[in-house]
């Protein structure tokens, strides 16, 4: 000891003076103001902080060999001293790449080494996630644990996002977004099989939120991690926290990206020419199919001529010459649907933001403006944005911030039909190619074939339609957070945060006195009136405005004390409560006889009050909800090695109509860390910086707030007889008494590992989540009195591992390679599943819940009919396989029915993730970014029906492959046009009736893509050519987004991602140009 | 450290605060029904959306025509394959008969029956009709239900014959099969009976005629036990119908015509004359006109003569025109009856009271020297008939000819003829119903 204290004083004597410039790169160099830098590496001692101008000096011994240089958020960096070099400058970048110092979990910020939850960060910038144009989309492939799938790839669409697989059937499977420490409201997705209206738009609030002003984002995937959330949390928590102010002189940065995207061709889907649909229509007429028989191009001109019958029966040879003359001029006609719907498009995007501090305040302030064009014509999408963000330390315990985030958002395009077929991406792939939109004179030609249910449609024109109709949608959200805390000490600490949502939409729809839309309208409205058929609907058009305002505020508060004892205790402790209120409101009026010239309408004379009352003018729907919470946490750290933590939270909200007992469900977590490094024998491993085991338990929960035990009604008013308005209830949703919460216990067990000095880094969980009483909706028998009901169902778990490898490949001065690798492995089973026994769709018992069954099909028979592979082995067709009665429904018990189908795969991916690999020489930055979905299936739509197929309209080549008369060798070839015959009624009733067609193993397909991202190359230009102009720092940038995909077959599809919805828009191919500057 | 004491006291003030007021918030318009007002607001529901399924039936009988230049392609989507039977393969545009409202009215009635003993804020006389009418709907909603898609009763062994599913307990939970036709009828009898001990209405005030009332339980016996073909005692009920209310509208003095809630006759103005059905049904066929003899007033008041083969149908395509039970069904009923039972001068006699509304002086005094000398055959014959001109469009007819002799109609529709079949007279269960509960369908295996 003695001997020891005598070496440092005489070592003492020996001192150096090292100085230096701390700069950010992630700020084009400026110099980072508030830098620690100290002495020693990992347990570092003394130390000083840079300076305004990023400036150190720091005296220390001879002996010293290394100095680390670290800063809030950023990766820390080590000097090796030299002998004679006592000037070092260091460049710090952010820790995206590797790992920050806290986690920020949106209610506290933990110390990453106290961390002993699961939980991924990813850095937002340009370079990371690419150029996005939704924050959403910026996760794609950057999470291990967390996959997305485009729903579809029309502008501003929002990605459906699930961590870990899915853990609620009923209703919420997105994860829950906060910002800034403030849940955000609306952001449910509808399935994806109602985007069937692509040009509906659907918007999410965080689809307002502008990806530049975002600095990272953490996911938390563990109970451990989430249990603080409550119930809200049971499918994950994305927690975004945005950009703010630095110490330092004021930086003003410029940036703005131009993006090309080309029309998509549309040659994949393989539809048929004029040549081949004019034959089909030909062969059809002849074949006794007659579904629809005077639609097409060819009926169309047989019926003109007269000759329909002549040509049934003498065929073409019979036809006059005009008759012939006319189909062979059709076949000549090709109309490129695709050329004169879509367009290539250019998109803008612009942001600006100032940002600075000092040492009691700081601001940030940005402003961004995006316009994206969809490249259907006609639909258009822009983006304001308007970000202020200030904290101020008030005096020694008080801080204060203030944030405000707005942004107004407004889509336009133009009015689809319910039937969906006036959507221009529906109708380029239905349209005949024969058709032409325009006559010789200019003047529109109407579609007669293309058409819904309805065997009589109004007029359609789809370029009128367009002329004609719009549809806007502009949506105004400001979300404003105020921030307080009170630190009385450096052990107790209270804060409190305050935030408000404003969300207002106003959806206008105009449908003109020359649209299909107000033909069919006013032909829907058509009644008796007076001895006349007429519509109640006056000449012009139809206005309809709907104004939506969903208002909620929260207040949280907590209490945090923290201590250290004896220097190997540390204890945190942390409790507080929340209090959410959700308000929204939606008002819808509509006007009849709109003339958009004078704005002007006029009355609509209802002949009797129930007519009337089907066409309400002024509409208005108001909802509330309240929540309460308790919420507590606490950590427990011996020698800053291992670490217990637990957490529990109270949830409690307005349910009507439910006991009080089921208003709150504690749901909780343990979790412990174990730091293996900081162990004793740890010490000589060089090659291991860090070695960490994690492992946690926890309970989520949720509940279905639609479902009570009691018989819930909705109050209206009507009349049942003239002149005697009543009040009514209307009770239709059926009572439930043994509805439970949903539960799912969630064990993880965590390892993560630095090697090399931090040079690989790996993550690697496992996890395993059981759900039980799961909530789901099931089909009641309609004898009930009711069609549906939610019940608790069945349990489920979830179990798969998750990697995430970080490596950086090759590190020296002039070049960078490092590589990113995520990949989740998760399988799901349902354990067990009280299945209805009036369901004649199978339990998913033992199966995924993604299950997908489908009759197994072997072949056709000789007339053209499916025929079944029974269980036993045996070929049978639909009568023997069903046992059909005459009138075509299945004889079988619902159980006998069920155990005909066969499993077929999962919906959902059995692995998937992204592999980014960054390279940095110099000044030059490459990206490239893939991500992936392996193992799904996917049930496709068939490509015709077999007993409703419109002839009116086009379709794939798959038609041309189906049984016809004479078809001798039914290998390969698809079932035929069935119709009714008196031989096989019981089978064409059962096939036009039921869905059996649309389950058979024929339409299931794999789904497996890789998708290349995006690759981006970066330019930094030099500070030399940039000072003499007064520009501190300036970046160029190109990208290029899903270049291409590499996919399992998806013949006949745009994409593999959205092969479940054929009406999605693809997801386009875009080339961005980007400029960043910083004054 | 005063501001932290109250701060703190503050937050502590805040988080102990109860919370269950805040959290007691009732989600606009909603309700849960607990008194007499709100038990009423739920049958009410049911009276308005109770399917219009007798009107539809119409489209299958010999009352109309469908013809291809004259009916609407809307009309044609909807309606042309039940006019021409095609029931195996029906355009998927193709208008259905109801399955599920009729079980959501057996629902509601089975919990109006269930919660009796609950109901808040209301007298005793208000619960009990509230029960009654209760009582009154499930057993109409059984019986309309066993009329569409079972065979008739006069046509079947009822015992052994797949009925429908019968309700009686308000159970989200069930899983109906079906029942035997004969079970389904004990049932209605049953729920009847039932319903005459709880109704205390005699009649209600114009506008609320919707309601069952206690005239009605006889009214619906009658009709029930005409159905089973037991004459004896469809009379007696039909009997005492008219005694209780045997009131006719006079045709020849009156504006208002029968069917409408307005009249007198009215009993229960419940199924309303569904307005788009209007369009469809407004071509009367002219040989069913011709069933109406000259002097007859429902001849022209029913029907309005465009062209010379071509009319009106006056009696419907208004909301006014809601009628389920009126006092003229009793007088057919028990005419028919009388007739059946040997008895021709009773049944004369029923029948003149209403032939005394209906028919100028002329055309009446020729009528009753036609039908005084009829053998019994021949006055039933005439007596159905004049059940087809009283209760014409109505959604009478259908049943009439399914219980009776089925007779085999024919349709002709763009030069081709369909024929009706005894066994298209019962139309097959819906598919939606089926696939939701293959266990109805179960009956032909057992």
């Amino acid at each position: 000891m003695m001997f020891l204290l005598m070496a440092a004083v005489t070592l003492f004597a020996q001192e150096r003076t090292i100085t230096g410039t701390v700069k950010d790169g992630d700020f084009n160099g400026e110099p980072l103001m508030g830098a620690t830098v100290a002495v020693g590496e990992g347990k570092v001692t003394k130390g000083t902080v840079t300076d305004i101008n990023g400036q150190y000096t720091l005296v220390v011994q001879a002996s010293t060999k290394k100095l680390t240089v670290s800063y809030m958020g950023y990766e820390s960096r080590t000097i090796t001293l030299k002998p004679n070099q006592n000037k070092y400058d260091v460049t710090l970048y952010s820790s995206s790449k590797g790992l920050g110092e806290v986690i920020v979990t949106g209610y506290q910020q933990i110390d990453r080494r106290k961390l002993t939850a699961a939980v991924s960060e990813v850095k937002i910038s340009d370079e990371t996630v690419g150029a996005v144009k939704n924050i959403d989309q910026a996760l794609a492939g950057q999470v291990a644990g967390l996959s997305t799938v485009a729903a579809s790839g029309a502008p501003g669409a929002p990605m459906k996002i699930r961590i870990r697989g899915t853990a609620s059937i009923n209703g919420v499977q997105e994860p829950l977004w906060v910002l800034d420490g403030i849940p955000m409201e609306g952001n449910e997705i509808p399935a994806i099989d109602n985007l069937n209206d692509i040009d509906d738009i659907y918007q999410t609030s965080i689809a307002g939120l502008n990806p530049s002003d975002i600095d990272n984002i953490t996911v938390l995937k563990d109970a451990a991690a989430t249990a603080i959330y409550g119930a809200r949390a049971a499918n994950g928590v994305i927690v975004i926290t945005t950009k703010k102010g630095k110490m330092g002189r004021p930086v003003v940065n410029f940036s703005t990206k131009l993006t090309y995207s080309p029309r998509a061709s549309i040659d994949r889907l393989n539809l048929l020419n004029a040549d081949e649909k004019v034959g089909l229509e030909l062969d059809l007429l002849r074949s006794g199919y007659d579904y629809r028989q005077h639609k097409g191009g060819v009926a169309n001109i047989l019926d003109e001529l007269g000759e329909f019958a002549t040509y049934q029966t003498g065929g073409w040879d019979a036809l006059s010459s005009e008759a012939q003359q006319r189909i062979n001029r059709l076949r000549t006609i090709n109309t490129d649907w695709n050329d004169i719907l879509f367009r290539n498009v250019l998109n803008q995007e612009y942001n600006a933001s100032i940002s600075g501090g000092s040492e009691n305040a700081h601001y940030y302030a940005s402003a961004g403006y995006y316009d994206e064009q969809g490249t259907v014509k006609g639909v258009e999408n822009n983006r304001y944005n308007i970000t202020l963000k200030t904290d101020f330390k008030m005096n020694k315990i008080l801080k204060i911030g203030v944030s405000l985030f707005a942004n107004q958002r407004k889509q336009s395009s133009f009015m689809t039909d319910t039937g969906g077929f006036t959507n221009p991406v529906y109708y380029s792939r239905m349209a005949n190619p024969y058709f032409e939109p325009y006559d010789a004179n200019g003047y529109y030609n109407y579609d007669t074939n293309v058409q819904g249910r309805e065997n009589e449609v109004p007029d359609f024109n789809i370029f009128e339609e367009r002329a004609n109709t719009s549809k806007e949608r502009i949506d105004r959200s400001v979300m404003a957070i105020l921030d307080a805390e009170l630190k009385f000490n450096q052990h107790l600490k209270l804060t409190s945060q305050f935030g408000l949502q404003h969300d207002n939409y106003t959806m206008k729809r105009y449908a003109g006195h020359d649209s299909y839309a107000m033909r069919k309208a006013k032909a829907y409205a058509t009644y008796m009136i007076d001895g006349e058929r007429k519509s109640i609907f006056p000449d012009g058009g139809m206005k309809r405005q709907g104004e939506s305002n969903t208002d909620q505020w929260t207040w949280k508060a907590m209490l945090e004390w923290n201590q250290r004892f004896n220097e190997i205790h540390d204890v945190e402790l942390m409790g507080g409560t929340e209090v959410r209120h959700v308000e929204s409101e939606l008002l819808t009026s509509t006007a009849y006889g709109y003339d958009d010239r004078t704005l002007t309408t006029q009355p609509v004379l209802f002949p009797t009050e129930s007519i009337g009352q089907r066409y309400p003018l002024h509409e208005e729907t108001h909802t509330e909800n309240a929540y309460v919470s308790w919420y507590a946490t606490g950590s427990y750290t011996f020698q800053h090695r291992y670490t217990l933590g637990a957490s529990v939270r109270f949830d409690g909200s307005d349910v009507f109509g439910v006991a009080k007992k089921y208003r709150y469900l504690p749901l909780y977590s343990f979790s412990g860390l174990w730091r293996a490094k900081e162990e004793k024998f740890m010490e000589a491993a060089n090659w291991l910086e860090e070695l960490n085991l994690r492992a946690s338990y926890g309970l989520q929960g949720n509940i279905d707030k639609n479902t009570s035990p009691y018989l819930i009604g909705t109050f209206n008013k009507i009349s049942v007889l003239p002149d005697n308005v009543e009040t009514i209830i209307a009770a239709e949703t059926a009572p439930n008494p043994n509805l439970k919460w949903e539960k799912t216990k969630n064990v993880n067990v965590g390892l993560d590992m630095g090697l090399l000095h931090n040079r690989i880094r790996l993550t690697v969980d496992y996890y395993y989540r059981r759900s039980t009483d799961l909530i789901s909706s099931r089909q009641l028998p309609l004898e009930t009195g009711f069609a549906m009901t939610t019940v608790n169902w069945a349990s489920m778990e979830n179990k798969g591992w998750e990697f995430a490898l970080n490596t950086r490949n090759v590190a020296t001065d002039k070049f960078t390679w490092t590589t990113s690798l995520n990949l989740g492995f998760n399988t799901n089973k349902i354990l067990n599943e009280t299945v209805a026994e009036n369901s004649t769709y199978p339990a998913r018992e033992g199966y995924p819940v993604g299950a997908i069954f489908a009759y197994k099909t072997a072949g056709i028979d000789a007339d053209g009919y499916p025929l079944f592979e029974a269980k036993d082995g045996t070929t049978q067709t639909a009568a023997e396989f069903f046992k059909l009665n005459r009138f075509g429904a299945s004889t079988l018990t619902a159980e006998q029915q069920r155990n005909l189908y066969t499993y077929m795969g999962t919906t959902e991916p059995k692995c998937s993730g992204g592999f980014i690999n960054t390279f940095e020489l110099g000044d030059w930055q490459l990206n490239i970014n893939f991500m992936f979905n392996l193992g799904m299936k996917v049930r496709t739509q068939p490509s015709y029906s077999n007993t409703y197929f419109d002839r009116g309209l086009n379709t794939n080549h798959d038609i041309l492959h189906r049984w016809v008369a004479g078809t001798t060798d039914t290998s390969g070839v698809l079932p035929a046009l069935l119709t009714s015959t008196t031989a096989r009624a019981s089978e064409y009733t059962h096939f036009s009736e039921y869905n059996t067609y649309s389950m058979l193993d024929l339409w299931v397909r794999k789904q497996n893509y890789c998708r290349l991202q995006s690759v981006r190359l970066g330019y930094r230009i030099p500070k030399k050519y940039l000072t003499p102009i007064g520009i501190t720092g300036a970046s160029l940038s190109l990208e290029a987004r899903n270049l291409f995909v590499i996919a399992s077959n998806y013949d006949n599809y745009l994409d593999p991602e959205t092969m479940g919805n054929p009406y999605a828009q693809p997801i386009p191919k875009s080339f961005i140009f980007g400029v960043n500057v910083n004054f | 450290m005063k501001l932290r004491n109250i701060i703190l006291s503050l937050f502590t003030a805040a988080a102990l605060v109860s919370c269950d007021s805040f959290l007691d918030i009732t989600p606009t318009g909603k309700v849960i029904a607990k008194t007499g007002e709100e038990y009423r607001a739920l049958l009410t529901y049911e009276y308005k959306y109770f399917p219009k399924d007798r009107y539809m039936t119409t489209v299958r009988t010999d009352e109309l025509l469908m013809d291809k230049s004259k009916t609407s392609s809307t009309d044609l989507d909807a309606y042309l394959d039940l006019w021409r039977w095609k029931d195996e393969d029906p355009s998927p545009t193709t208008s259905y008969f109801s399955w599920r409202n009729y079980y959501h009215s057996i629902y509601i009635a089975n919990y109006i029956i269930e919660h009796q003993d609950e109901i808040s804020n209301a007298t005793r006389d208000e619960v009990e009709q509230l029960v009654g009418e209760a009582y009154m709907l499930r057993a109409y909603a059984h019986f309309l239900l066993v009329n569409l898609y079972a065979e008739p009763y006069t046509h079947c062994q009822p015992a052994s014959t797949r009925g429908v599913p019968m309700q009686l307990e308000a159970d989200v939970n069930a899983i109906p099969a079906s029942s035997s036709v004969e079970a389904i009828y004990q049932q209605v009898l049953a729920d009847l009976a039932e319903a005459e001990k709880h109704l205390t209405v005699s009649a209600w005030p114009e506008g609320e005629n919707y309601r069952f009332n206690k005239v009605s339980v006889q009214a619906f016996f009658a009709r029930t036990y005409l159905y089973m073909g037991r004459w004896n005692d469809a009379l007696t009920a039909a009997k005492s119908v008219i005694a209780a209310h045997g009131d006719l509208e006079d045709m020849n003095s009156s504006s208002t015509l029968p069917n409408s809630y307005k009249s007198v006759e009215s009993i229960v103005a419940l199924e309303k004359f569904p307005s788009n059905l209007f369009t469809v049904i407004d071509l009367p066929d002219p040989d069913f006109i011709s069933l109406y003899r000259s002097g007859d007033q429902r001849r022209t008041k029913f029907f309005k003569r465009v062209t010379s083969s071509t009319y009106n149908l006056q009696k419907g395509g208004d909301d006014a025109f809601s009628c389920s039970f009126r006092s003229a069904e009793a007088y057919l009923t028990a005419a028919e009856c009388a007739a059946r039972l040997g008895n021709t001068a009773d049944a004369i006699n029923y029948l003149k009271p209403l032939l005394e509304k209906r028919l100028n002086a002329d055309a009446l005094q020729t009528e009753l020297d036609l039908i005084q000398p009829m053998t019994a055959d021949e006055l039933l014959q005439e007596i159905l008939d004049e059940r087809a001109r009283e209760l014409a469009f109505e959604g009478h007819r259908w049943y009439d000819l399914r219980r009776t002799t089925r007779p085999a109609l024919t349709h002709i529709y763009d030069g081709v003829t369909f024929t009706l079949t005894p066994e298209k007279y019962t139309m097959r269960f819906p598919t939606e119903a089926v696939e939701a509960n293959p266990e109805i369908e179960r009956w032909e295996n057992q």
